[in-house]
């Protein structure tokens, strides 16, 4: 590293200092934003084949609210994030915060108000009227979170975070709307809409599992990759 | 050309960089500037002393967990100071 004296300077030499550590600034925070995705990625990913796992081995979709503890098990793994331990603390630093934290609220409350909504609509209705009444949570998740990443890409100004922030969230949330996985699904088991049965809800924690793929810890590696 | 005197504290290679560094945060830590700018503990020490002496800065000393942490921060002066340098320096280089 360049070891920066306190001698006199020329003035294109300021402006070369100038420009170099507000750059480095930038990156520093580029940096600890890109390990906290990697991170929250890889904790998504592993929490999406526990969730899977346990929906399959208690035959019970009531698994689903373990995805209330992800939160915690993100904060836990976030914890010894070293880099965030030494991130300045930025405008943009505490823009991509807040953004992130809007994210998680409106997830969090539009997750509980579903699961009450489907509750109670499933007590009120026919199954035929419920079918279309329901509201699914997977396609709008993975929709507001594709968006929270892609501002994210912007307040960085990073177009291919942009870019994997477009790409997963409508991705995904095409893959949850269209049924492609559940069609995938039939098609490589052999199974029918019928007799889907209990594994109809882990079929969301794949579509979780592709997004926290494509839309947090890959580009939250390469963040951290290309920040160093 | 008229040429704009440059502020003497800032126009130091060590305090222009800290200041820089501050300039695009709220507040960083010591051993984060120490590392940015590859400055000995002793000289960056000096150097921020004169900064915060002079108003551009305050520095908070305080704890993160059981280990002691040096915080640094520009204060509105810092700002006007800097955005004054800015100003001298492109006189300096013919900027607009």
């Amino acid at each position: 590293m360049e070891t920066i004296e306190n001698n006199e300077l020329t003035a294109e030499r300021s402006l070369e200092i100038i420009t170099q550590q507000i750059e480095q600034s930038r990156k520093a925070v580029s940096k600890s934003t890109g390990q906290s995705l990697y991170v929250a990625g890889i904790s998504m990913m592993a929490m999406s084949i526990v969730i899977a796992l346990t929906i399959y081995l208690t035959e019970s979709s009531l698994g689903h609210l373990l995805w209330f503890v992800l939160p915690l098990v993100i904060w836990l793994a976030q914890k010894n994030n070293k880099e965030r331990e030494h991130a300045p603390v930025s405008l943009i630093g505490s823009l991509v915060g807040k953004t992130w934290w809007t994210f998680a609220t409106f997830t969090l409350l539009f997750f509980l108000i579903t699961i009450i909504w489907n509750a109670v609509a499933a007590r009120l209705y026919a199954p035929d009227v419920f079918v279309h009444i329901q509201i699914k949570v997977t396609p709008v998740i993975v929709l507001l979170m594709g968006m929270t990443v892609t501002i994210t890409g912007h307040i960085l100004r990073s177009r291919w975070l942009v870019a994997f922030g477009i790409i997963a969230g409508i991705g995904t949330f095409l893959w949850e709307w269209l049924d492609i996985g559940e069609t995938l699904f039939m098609f490589l088991a052999g199974a029918s809409p019928a007799n889907l049965g209990i594994r109809a809800p882990i079929l969301p924690c794949l579509t979780f599992l592709l997004f926290a793929f494509f839309g947090l810890a890959l580009p939250g590696y390469m963040l951290k990759r290309k920040s160093l | 050309m008229n040429f704009k005197p440059l502020d003497p504290l800032l126009h130091s290679e060590l305090r222009l960089a800290v200041m820089s560094l501050l300039i695009a945060s709220e507040e960083a830590e010591f051993s984060y500037i120490k590392e940015q700018t590859g400055a000995t503990a002793g000289n960056l020490s000096v150097q921020i002393d004169k900064l915060s002496t002079a108003g551009y800065i305050e520095v908070e000393k305080t704890f993160k967990g059981k280990k002691p942490c040096t915080l640094c921060r520009i204060t509105a002066e810092g700002h006007t100071a800097f955005e004054n340098y800015v100003k001298a320096l492109r006189t300096y280089l013919r900027v607009k």
